[in-house]
């Protein structure tokens, strides 16, 4: 016996190609899946549309105010006559498509404030949980009691604090997001990290003699890619969940341009005289959030299924 | 299970230490200045600087938090001749600081360079009279005075200085001359119940938090004792269908609540209940402090409101739980065994199917509490959320930092109560 | 047998025919059990084994109809004493389970609620099926655990699973299985969770209940030596077909089927030495359910194979003999004329010259864990310090190109020790050299020289390697980082290694989810040599693997040895694969080494008498070996307070041998004796005594 028994379907490493084609497989094989994907697409899309073009400019007064759904105005117009269809449009560019670093000069970055917000908190809560769970010990109780103490704020409640003392801002709410969602994203690192690191490649790279970031990031973190994905997915509907929130309570992306939870906040005031201005921002944060979340959570229940 | 207690209450006395570093830091420390907020922003920097010193911030950091998290009175006692005490005003009943000087309760102010001496007679009333006080001589040849001034401050009166303060009153700002050099403001600190005076109101933080807080607890249990049983049952209704239709659409039906921001559900059953159909108040209209229970239906939609949001999650988990212990091989060994399926429920899986979500339950109070926020600012119902929200809108830190304190108290009990649960429930840690 | 003559005549109490079973999967229906047909009577104990993939377990759970959500009987049908199961209603199956059919199955931990009392999990069972009421079901719950020799029967009933250890949960699922007398009782693997002293004890139990009850037992298991204990015919099932039956003497004795001679082959005889044979691998793996040939399954992987097995599956036949074999060929092949396949290397083993210099020299070590004591004023630093005293006054050493086996159970210390040479755990105490360098530090102590010349092979394949990365980049890792070979040379090197541990260059590219385990393992040594170590140490490498591929992996070990002349340190939880492999052997037990000596001294009288219960422990593969049954009684104690004086006293079986009848092993520490054949032995008992035990078996002398 030369080899061991090769089977030919094995011989080639798989490719790019292959690899992008099994995760759609996944997500095709999910119904919840493929119904998420589609609706967070359509938002996306819209999003992308509307840097190029709206009905009309988002901003503009140029309607009569609280207008029903009409002819012009798709979705009518809000109290100060802008046209809800632009502005809705409009909205889904701060959460998922740029990030304002400042207004004056305007220097904007791709990438929606959502988005920045949940790579920072994977980004921190990663390196946290990877260090807690691998180092153990001292280490691993002094980080975990800092966490505790951020997750025992009601999230919404930490949110008032940061606003209330850093004020207003893309950056700010990004930060806010980063700060709270990291505590979650270090507990599911370090679960994961706690795992993995009883595996004996870990055993191998240690009597290598590796160093110790050499194996948290090398050894450990890229075997827990698949949860922290799925994970950060869930997290970016929470962050569009709590941008929504933010700008309900008057406490979100700095005006003008225009954000789905200011929309609400801002027509609610009208609730009597135009219902439905205050529906159809409500309605766009609940599809998007649903949407996402249920790409993720179909995503991981197929994933979940291929470990059984 | 006694060390498990101990070791959870130091943990829980870590945390909230942690928590108070955190909100004084970010709250005071980097938060805004406050004198901008007092003075509008066309006030002199003399006249800032004045305002800083009356409220103690030119103290160092550190300083301001100890005074903040365990008082200032045993600090000032050191300097004041006369025992510091507190007593209630007769016509507001707050709680003011005094001292006591041969028994009878002392004030002092400075009027036009001469200090003048408040004493509260037996009957309530407030006699004031040129006051004659035991000056002392400082390192740089002053001679000065510590005593409490009528704003709840221990101050450093100079004799002879004509030291020209602002005084902020609600009438508007003021210059009066002779103010003291240096103000202790006078608190017991948040741990001894004192959270210090709201800039907003200037009324005690305590006297109006624990009010607001019984509103919220109203609102917040009602939605709770509700939505658990119910949430429970289709949760395992879900688990133990697992992939059946019944699951389905109990899964997205979760998912879609808990994805769901609590004001968009909130603003739905606004438009549907309270504007299409009329069938009920579409905000809360709080006249008395009692209109709860006078009128309950002022309550249906906020309680509503909270359910959606905790009914989605706590089914998922209950769910999620249940398919797992389904799956265990000792629920596989009493199938084995012809047990009946409503046994090995009820009996077998019930049991430990509830533990994770029980613990999970009891750290959901965090997103509890953010929904309330959320749902009294909503509905207009005055209660602790919607308190720490005008706060913070206004940035008034003592506020904000007691509220805040207060509702990550609560969490961390109520975490603390969902994990002697989880032991109780738990045979392996009960009977280690 | 007589068994199975006795009871032909009546009704079979399962009668199964033709039964394929079938999973669905995401892209496929999978069948895992195909055309299986056979008959079970009353009385009678039938083994089914195979490698894992071939449907043994998935065969177990058809009969009690619980397939999961996507499992179920495709085809064929399934009599329980005359009635057709398959089809019946759930309702009628409840009645039948745990009443007429009991299942006991691997894990015991995990079998038993964690949250219910032992005593409610055992009466429920016969308040459901016999209405019993509480206190009589009480009483029969006694019984029960009293007829499995539980002691403290009454006790256990109020006590959670938690609280037992592993061979005792084992045992209250036993007696849960029989509460009921059943007609069959199906036991999936029942042992292979447990410790081999365990192991022995519960066979016997096994054993025992086969005597004394009527109750047919289907007894699934990839131990051919447990199957050649406890059965009386056996399935043999390859990609779940059967493709072979017979009495189990018969099977043993004359195979016909070219897999069963595989596996009979590639299994270390406990009578086998390291110097005078081989074990034969099986090639190849079994094939994924997918992957099946046309033809005869076994075609892949047959010596015999001609052109007729690739195209024509062979149906299941009945022999002279009366053994039903699925080969064209059975008659033709004789096993006794067998050679073994011209590229198997062989490996004569070779010692090293008792000259050789000493490469390893360890001396009173110790490592002790600290344990966190249960009372408040341990959390503050004032209660009694505890510690489990996992490796404790050990001495030994290695010299260059030789090979020491360390053998105990769980919780001997044998784990620690290999992690405290390795560098994973810092040493408590005593000396420890290598080469001549102290490295009683741990890792971060030690020279990135020193560092290159130790290294592991792990036990699970499955975890040996990690899955972000191809092998290739696994192997280069260690190439690049102690800069064994220039960069541009990296990728020769590599296939090199690969070569060395018989694969081919296209494994570079492979992920780990894309080899077997055998394979795993096999990088896992590339990866282990590439340092060129002088020290590899061998953490239970094959105990998770296969059978067929253990062999293989243990002819690779050898054969790289003596190649490179390395010097190995080989862990196990059994003397059988030890003796296979070591120069020299130590058997721990609770973090001493009780007997220690060159390999051939080891397996004969006189030896330690944990030593005699491990040998007599070990399941033979051969149905006409009667080993003595030397069992411990108990336990292994905590190693948190170890028992004083000899540590073995609680359990030992010959200590009754003594004089005082074993008061001074209560008392006193023993201290090494010396023997003849170079063994030292850590026992009061003289060696005289020792020396006139009666060997455990006396096949390493004949065969």
């Amino acid at each position: 016996m030369t080899t061991a028994a090769t089977t030919p379907e094995m011989d080639k490493r798989p490719s790019l190609l292959r690899q992008v084609r099994d995760a759609l497989d996944l997500v095709f094989s999910s119904r919840t899946a493929m119904v998420g994907l589609a609706i967070a697409l359509f938002w996306l899309g819209v999003g992308l549309l509307s840097l190029f073009w709206t009905p009309y400019p988002p901003n503009a007064q140029m309607f009569s105010a609280n207008q029903p759904p009409n002819a012009a105005n798709w979705m009518g117009t809000d109290h100060l006559g802008r046209d809800i269809w632009s502005r809705i449009m409009a909205g889904t560019q701060v959460v998922l498509l740029k990030t304002r670093l400042s207004a004056d000069p305007p220097i904007v970055i791709p990438g929606g404030v959502a988005i920045w917000g949940v790579i920072g908190a994977v980004v921190v809560g990663g390196l946290l949980g990877v260090n807690a769970g691998y180092r153990g010990g001292i280490a691993d109780q002094i980080i975990m009691q800092i966490l505790d103490a951020f997750i025992a704020f009601p999230v919404i409640v930490l949110y008032l604090v940061i606003v209330t003392s850093l004020g207003r801002g893309d950056l700010i709410v990004i930060a806010a997001i980063t700060i709270t969602g990291s505590p979650g994203v270090a507990r599911l690192v370090r679960g994961l990290t706690l795992d993995i690191k009883t595996r004996d490649y870990i055993r191998a790279a240690e009597t290598r003699g590796e160093s110790k970031w050499y194996i948290m990031l090398r050894e450990i973190l890229p075997n827990a890619r698949g949860p922290i994905l799925v994970d950060a997915m869930l997290r970016v509907g929470y962050a569009i969940f709590a941008i929504g929130t933010l700008g309900f309570l008057g406490l979100g992306l700095p005006p003008p341009d225009p954000d789905w939870g200011s929309m609400v906040n801002d027509a609610r005031k009208y609730i009597y005289a135009n219902p439905l201005a205050v529906a159809w921002p409500a309605l766009a944060i609940a599809t998007l959030v649903i949407g996402v979340n249920l790409f993720a959570d179909g995503l991981r229940e197929e994933i979940m299924r291929y470990q059984r | 299970m006694a060390k498990f207690l101990v070791r959870n209450l130091f943990s829980m006395f870590v945390t909230m230490f942690l928590v108070s570093l955190v909100l004084f830091f970010l709250l005071e420390v980097a938060g805004g200045d406050v004198t901008v907020r007092l003075l509008g922003v066309f006030a002199t920097p003399e006249q800032r600087e004045s305002l800083r010193r009356q409220l103690g911030l030119d103290a160092p950091a550190w300083q301001r938090y100890v005074d903040w998290l365990i008082g200032s009175d045993w600090r000032a006692q050191q300097l004041s001749p006369y025992p510091l005490t507190m007593a209630p005003n007769p016509q507001t009943g707050e709680q003011e600081w005094w001292t006591e000087v041969d028994g009878v309760l002392t004030r002092w102010r400075m009027v036009e360079g001469e200090l003048l001496a408040i004493q509260r007679t037996p009957d309530g009333r407030e006699v004031t009279s040129p006051a004659s006080v035991p000056w002392t001589t400082d390192e740089t040849g002053a001679e000065v005075f510590w005593g409490v001034d009528t704003r709840n401050n221990l101050v450093k009166w100079v004799r002879g200085s004509d030291l020209e303060v602002l005084v902020l009153s609600k009438a508007g700002v003021r210059s009066e001359r002779g103010g003291p050099q240096q103000y202790i403001p006078l608190r017991k600190g948040i741990v001894r119940g004192d959270a210090g005076m709201s800039l907003q109101t200037n009324r005690p933080v305590s006297a109006t938090i624990f009010s607001r807080a019984a509103n919220s607890l109203i609102l917040a249990a009602a939605a709770f004792v509700l939505v658990m049983p119910l949430a429970l049952f289709f949760g395992v209704l879900a688990g133990v269908n697992e992939g059946k239709p019944l699951d389905r659409i109990i899964s997205i039906t979760g998912l879609g609540f808990t994805a769901t921001p609590e004001f968009v559900v909130g603003v739905f059953l606004i438009l549907i209940f309270g504007i299409w159909l009329r069938w009920l108040p579409a905000t809360a209209v709080f006249l008395t402090g009692d209109a709860i229970f006078r009128d309950p239906k002022i309550l249906v939609l906020p309680v509503l409101t909270l359910m959606a949001a905790e009914f989605g999650y706590v089914a998922r988990i209950t769910r999620a739980s249940m398919v797992e212990v389904m799956q265990s091989p000792y629920i596989r060994t009493a199938f084995i065994k012809g047990l009946p399926r409503r046994r090995i429920i009820f009996r077998h899986a019930l049991r430990n199917a509830l533990m994770a979500p029980i613990t999970v339950v009891m750290l959901q109070i965090n997103w509890l509490i953010g929904g309330v926020i959320v749902v009294e600012v909503l509905f207009g119902i005055p209660g602790l959320g919607s308190y720490i929200y005008d706060a913070a809108i206004f940035g008034d830190f003592n506020a904000v930092a007691a509220a805040a304190m207060l509702t990550v108290l609560i969490a961390v009990m109520t975490r603390l109560i969902g994990d002697m649960l989880y032991t109780y429930l738990n045979p392996r840690i009960r009977f280690a | 047998m007589l068994s199975s003559s006795r009871t032909t005549k009546t009704l079979p109490v399962l009668q199964v025919q033709n039964l394929t079973v079938a999973y669905r999967t995401r892209k496929a229906e999978i069948e895992a059990v195909r055309k299986v047909s056979f008959d079970l009577h009353r009385g009678e104990t039938l083994g089914v084994v195979g490698e894992s993939g071939c449907g043994k377990s998935t065969l177990g759970w058809a009969i009690v109809n619980f397939l999961g959500a996507n499992g179920f009987v495709r085809n064929g049908s399934i009599r329980f004493e005359g009635e057709e199961l398959v089809g019946r209603s759930e309702k009628d199956l409840r009645h039948l389970r745990g009443d007429r059919i009991a299942m006991v199955f691997q894990d015991p931990m995990q079998a038993l609620n964690p949250s219910l009392r032992i005593g409610e999990q055992m009466r429920e069972v016969l308040i459901y099926h016999r209405q019993m009421r509480a206190e009589e079901a009480t009483e029969r719950c006694i019984q029960a655990l009293e007829r499995v020799h539980m002691p403290d029967a009454a006790g256990v009933l109020n006590r959670y699973p938690h609280q037992l250890s592993g061979g005792q949960q084992q045992r209250v699922v036993i007696a849960m299985a029989l509460l009921n007398d059943p007609a069959l009782l199906i036991m999936d693997e029942p042992t292979t969770a447990l410790d081999v002293t365990v192991e022995a004890a519960v066979l016997d139990l096994v054993a025992e209940l086969r005597q004394t009850l009527d109750t047919a037992i289907l007894f699934i298991s990839h131990n051919l030596g447990v199957i050649a204990r406890i059965c009386d015919r056996v399935l043999v099932m390859y990609a779940g077909e059967v493709v072979e039956q017979a009495t189990v003497r018969e099977l043993f004795h004359s195979p016909r089927h070219p897999y069963t001679q595989g596996l009979i082959r590639c299994v270390p005889h406990l009578g086998v030495d390291k110097k005078s044979s081989v074990l034969y691998p099986i090639p190849g793996r079994v094939p994924r359910p997918d992957e099946r040939p046309t033809g005869c399954l076994f075609s892949t992987r047959c010596q015999y194979v001609e052109d007729r097995c690739r195209t024509d599956p062979p149906a299941l036949r009945v022999l002279s003999n009366g053994a039903s074999v699925r080969c064209h060929f059975a008659e033709q092949i004789d096993p006794t004329a067998w050679a073994p396949p011209a590229d198997v290397e062989l490996a004569p083993a070779v010692s090293p010259p008792a000259d050789a210099e000493t490469l390893l020299f360890a001396q009173h070590l110790k490592k002790y864990y600290r344990v966190p004591g249960a009372s408040l004023a341990s959390m503050i630093g004032l209660g009694e310090k505890r510690f489990v005293k996992a490796v404790d006054d050990v001495s030994f050493s290695v010299r260059k190109g030789a090979t020491l086996g360390v053998v105990g159970e769980s919780g001997s210390g044998k784990s620690t020790l290999v992690k405290a040479i390795i560098g994973l755990e810092r040493i408590d105490g005593g000396a420890l050299e290598f080469m001549g360098v102290d490295i009683s530090g741990d890792l971060s102590k030690r020279t990135l020289d020193v560092i290159r010349e130790l290294q592991m092979v792990f036990q699970n394949p499955d975890s040996t390697m990690n899955p972000a990365y191809t092998v290739g980049q696994q192997i280069e890792r260690p190439l690049r980082r102690f800069k064994i070979v220039p960069r541009h040379q990296v990728r020769e090197e590599v296939i090199r290694l690969l070569r060395a541990v018989r694969l081919n260059r296209t494994y570079y590219d492979r992920y780990p989810r894309q080899l077997s385990g055998g394979e795993k393992q096999r990088v896992g040594i590339a990866r282990a040599l590439a340092s060129h170590p002088n020290l590899v140490l061998c953490d239970e490498p094959v105990s998770a693997l296969d059978v067929s591929v253990q062999a293989a992996i243990l002819n690779l070990l050898m054969q790289v040895q003596r190649e490179n002349n390395t010097t190995m340190i080989f862990i196990a939880h059994d003397l059988s694969v030890v003796r296979f492999i070591a120069d020299y052997v130590a058997v721990m037990y609770l973090g001493q080494i009780v007997e220690y000596g060159p390999v051939d001294a080891l397996y004969s009288p006189p030896y330690h008498p944990y030593t005699e219960a491990l040998l007599s422990a070990a399941p033979v593969p051969d149905p006409d070996v009667q080993l003595s049954q030397i069992r411990l009684e108990g336990n292994v104690p905590s190693a948190i307070d170890p028992p004083a004086g000899c540590r073995f006293h609680t359990r030992c079986p010959r200590r009754t041998l003594m004089p005082d009848g074993g008061r001074r092993c209560e008392i006193e520490t023993p201290t090494y004796q010396e023997t003849e054949a170079g063994n030292r032995i850590l026992c009061h008992l003289p060696l005289e005594t020792l020396r006139s035990l009666k060997p455990v078996s006396d096949v390493h002398s004949g065969r």
